[in-house]
């Protein structure tokens, strides 16, 4: 993984002492709330419902085993014990104090870690996929050119002032598991025929209240040209971009109004001024970013998997857990580990401080000292030696992140909501709870197969339920939480293409919501051919068995 | 509303940002109405689309509406390194003292500071540079960090 140099220490620990500057003026009355709000933002800082909520960046979701114990002990010392994973790879704390935050960026700085442009209307943490540099399907490890971004986005003259927020994901898998046709800049990286590195650039996609799958503009970009091209689309973007409308500022909006390919054609004319210039990447660069990620020194391991086939044996449950959260490894005798965070009864995504020091143990015993978060809200352990599969999974049982629901509709993808957030219009744990209590059966989720359940507590949809198989979003009914559900959303892995989902009909209190989703899997039971995944069979099908069976009654 | 110049700012470690109370002589005029060849400043709105005939203008001022609006910033590094603007480019408007090295970095020179905004007391130079050193390439700084500075240790 990447580890900073002198100059990455100093810009952060330089950021922090500035950032404490300004929230000192602000609390001495010298800055005005409406000004320290946007330099807050830029520094993590949310204020939500209840309190301050501060969001620190996992650059690309990817973190050491001391940086997660560093997160431990925040959560300890400056919050109530636990952090929440959210849906974009970071870690959000709920509880700080205004007045502390510089001390726990400070206590981030320590280890590498920061807050900068996690929130506000600049460029965001850049995702990826959290199997990045171990998945069997992939064709190149993403990450050195995340890191390129982040560095390059970090503080940018003249891009932290945009008409909205701005979020880049990349993926260098055949399964698209960063959901990268829904975000303002997708990028697909892959090598030629020759070996050289080169990029697709999307632009445009995005979830909230418009959702849109992106465009792509450009195939085949060399490596070298990757920061001034992304800096055409920038400008155009900051020039062009609605500012007079916050819910028509998105880029999305931009692209739709001009049209894919004039859009296209202003980036193009403005990168021809910046194409070959001082920003182009020198060979020098691109193979210093590459050094941090490559491979650790893997252990040779046996092909034998029959320990692990008598394992899961002996234990359905293992079993169960083999199939659902190991996944394939590049390397012989590796695999990589999903732990679910999805319990029954807990928000998804929450972690105590003491799960993230048994996480981060594991890193260190089972791995090499790396974990991932993955923008469903759990953690990865890229790294685990097949043999070690049954030790692990016994003390992750003791930690209650053992739950054996990846891909499945236990795996629920859920917004803090209304409990939380002060955008919301209604709460989304308790749906989530609620269904995870009703279709709480193990050998009938793992029978329903594949399901991706997303819940976004209000259009701004954190939770992507535009790209949930089934999505459930809150809504307001004056002043009542009601719920709309839509159906057939897919975020682009499993050899689909990304889609949305389709409303399937009024919105329902959240007492109904469970029963619509029991009609909703009723139907798909009937209706399935053998073996068939929710989505192909909600492709083949389409919307309309699943309305006449939901609003029968009504009728 | 103060003027802050950085011409002599910069060359004096000890000097004091330089303040003018009111804005100076020269004659500002709209785009709208602004002749190349008239010798007057040009008062340009953030989105007003840059041309190669600006450069003739002596000062140009950027018109901030909130100083949220980058907008601004894009215009200045426009004129600055596509058009080679070489006279005072300036900010006015609503000019947040945080925002000033941005501004600075996108080739402003020159700001009007609205006069309920202070900069803070202990030091004057901070806001224009907080940090020893960026990542990317700016106006100022036309190399990025990888091409400049020997990384990895």
């Amino acid at each position: 993984m990447y580890r900073y140099d002198t100059f990455d220490r100093r810009f952060v620990s330089e950021r922090v002492e500035h950032y404490r500057a300004q929230t000192q003026r602000y609390l001495a009355g010298e800055l005005a709330e409406d000004e320290f709000l946007q330099l807050r933002l830029r520094n993590g800082l949310y204020v939500q419902r209840l309190a301050p909520m501060l969001r620190v960046a996992v650059p690309y979701g990817t973190l050491s085993s001391d940086q997660l114990r560093t997160l431990a002990h925040i959560a300890r010392d400056f919050d109530r014990g636990y952090g929440h994973l959210s849906t974009r790879q970071n870690v959000q704390y709920n509880w700080p104090e205004l007045a502390e935050v510089p001390d726990i960026l400070q206590a981030l700085a320590e280890v590498d870690m920061h807050a900068i442009q996690t929130s506000g209307n600049c460029i965001r943490n850049v995702t990826t996929d959290e199997f990045a540099g171990v998945a069997a399907d992939e064709t190149i490890d993403p990450r050195p050119y995340c890191e390129l971004m982040r560095q390059w986005s970090t503080a940018h003259p003249e891009f932290d002032w945009l008409p909205r927020k701005f979020k880049i994901a990349v993926s260098g898998a055949a399964t698209d598991r960063a959901a990268t046709l829904v975000h303002d800049i997708g990028l697909k990286v892959y090598r030629d025929n020759q070996g050289a590195v080169q990029f697709d650039f999307s632009v445009g996609g995005g979830l909230g209240r418009t959702p849109v799958i992106a465009e792509t503009i450009r195939t085949g970009l060399d490596i070298e040209h990757l920061l001034t091209y992304l800096e055409a689309i920038m400008r155009v973007y900051n020039r062009y971009g609605r500012r007079d409308n916050k819910y028509k500022a998105r880029i999305k909006i931009l692209v739709r109004a001009m049209g894919a390919t004039s859009f296209r054609e202003q980036v193009d004319a403005e990168w021809a001024h910046l194409k070959d210039g001082p920003s182009t990447l020198t060979d020098e660069e691109i193979a210093r970013m590459e050094s941090h990620f490559v491979p650790p020194a893997y252990h040779e391991h046996t092909e034998d998997l029959s320990a692990l086939g008598a394992q899961r044996l002996s234990s359905p449950e293992f079993g169960r857990w083999v199939a659902q959260n190991v996944s394939a490894h590049k390397q012989t005798g590796y695999a990589v580990v999903t732990l679910s965070t999805k319990v029954a009864g807990i928000p998804p995504g929450d972690v105590t401080d003491l799960q993230m020091e048994a996480v981060a143990d594991w890193a260190d015993r089972f791995g090499f000292g790396e974990i991932r978060i993955s923008h469903e809200q759990n953690f990865v352990l890229p790294d685990v030696p097949i043999a070690s599969l049954w030790e692990l999974w016994q003390e992750a049982q003791a930690q209650e992140l053992a739950e054996s629901n990846v891909g499945l509709l236990g795996n629920i993808i859920c917004c803090p909501g209304g409990d939380y957030c002060s955008l919301a219009n209604a709460k989304s744990i308790p749906v989530a709870e609620a269904i995870q209590r009703e279709i709480a059966d193990a050998d009938y989720l793992h029978d329903l197969g594949p399901i991706d359940l997303n819940i976004s507590g209000c259009m701004n949809a954190c939770g992507h339920h535009h790209v949930g198989n089934i999505g459930i979003l809150g809504v307001d009914k004056k002043g009542q939480e009601f719920y709309q559900i839509s159906l057939g959303g897919h975020s682009g892995h499993s050899g689909l293409d990304a889609s949305l989902g389709q409303i399937v009909g009024p919105s329902c209190s959240r007492a109904d919501v469970t029963s619509v989703i029991g009609k909703i899997l009723d139907v798909f039971v009937e209706q399935r051919q053998p073996e068939e995944a929710f989505i192909h069979c909600f492709k083949r099908i389409g919307i309309e068995p699943f309305k006449e069976r939901i609003y029968a009654s009504a009728d | 509303m103060r003027l802050l110049t950085e011409a002599t700012e910069w060359s004096d470690e000890t000097a004091e940002p330089m303040l003018e109370q009111g804005s100076d002589s020269m004659v500002m005029q709209p785009l709208s109405e602004w002749v190349p060849e008239s010798g007057n400043g040009l008062a340009l709105e953030v989105d007003d689309e840059p041309t190669s005939q600006f450069c003739q203008a002596p000062l140009i001022t950027i018109n901030f509406p909130v100083f949220t609006d980058g907008r601004g910033l894009s215009l200045a590094v426009l004129l600055r390194t596509r058009y080679d603007f070489t006279g005072e480019l300036r900010a006015v408007g609503d000019v947040h003292q945080d925002l000033l090295h941005y501004m600075r970095r996108c080739g402003f020179d020159s700001y009007v500071l609205p006069e309920h905004r202070q900069l803070p007391a202990a030091d004057n130079r901070q806001p224009f540079s907080p940090y020893t050193d960026y990542y990317q390439a700016s106006v100022i700084q036309p190399e990025p960090a990888f091409r400049r500075v020997p990384r990895g240790a």
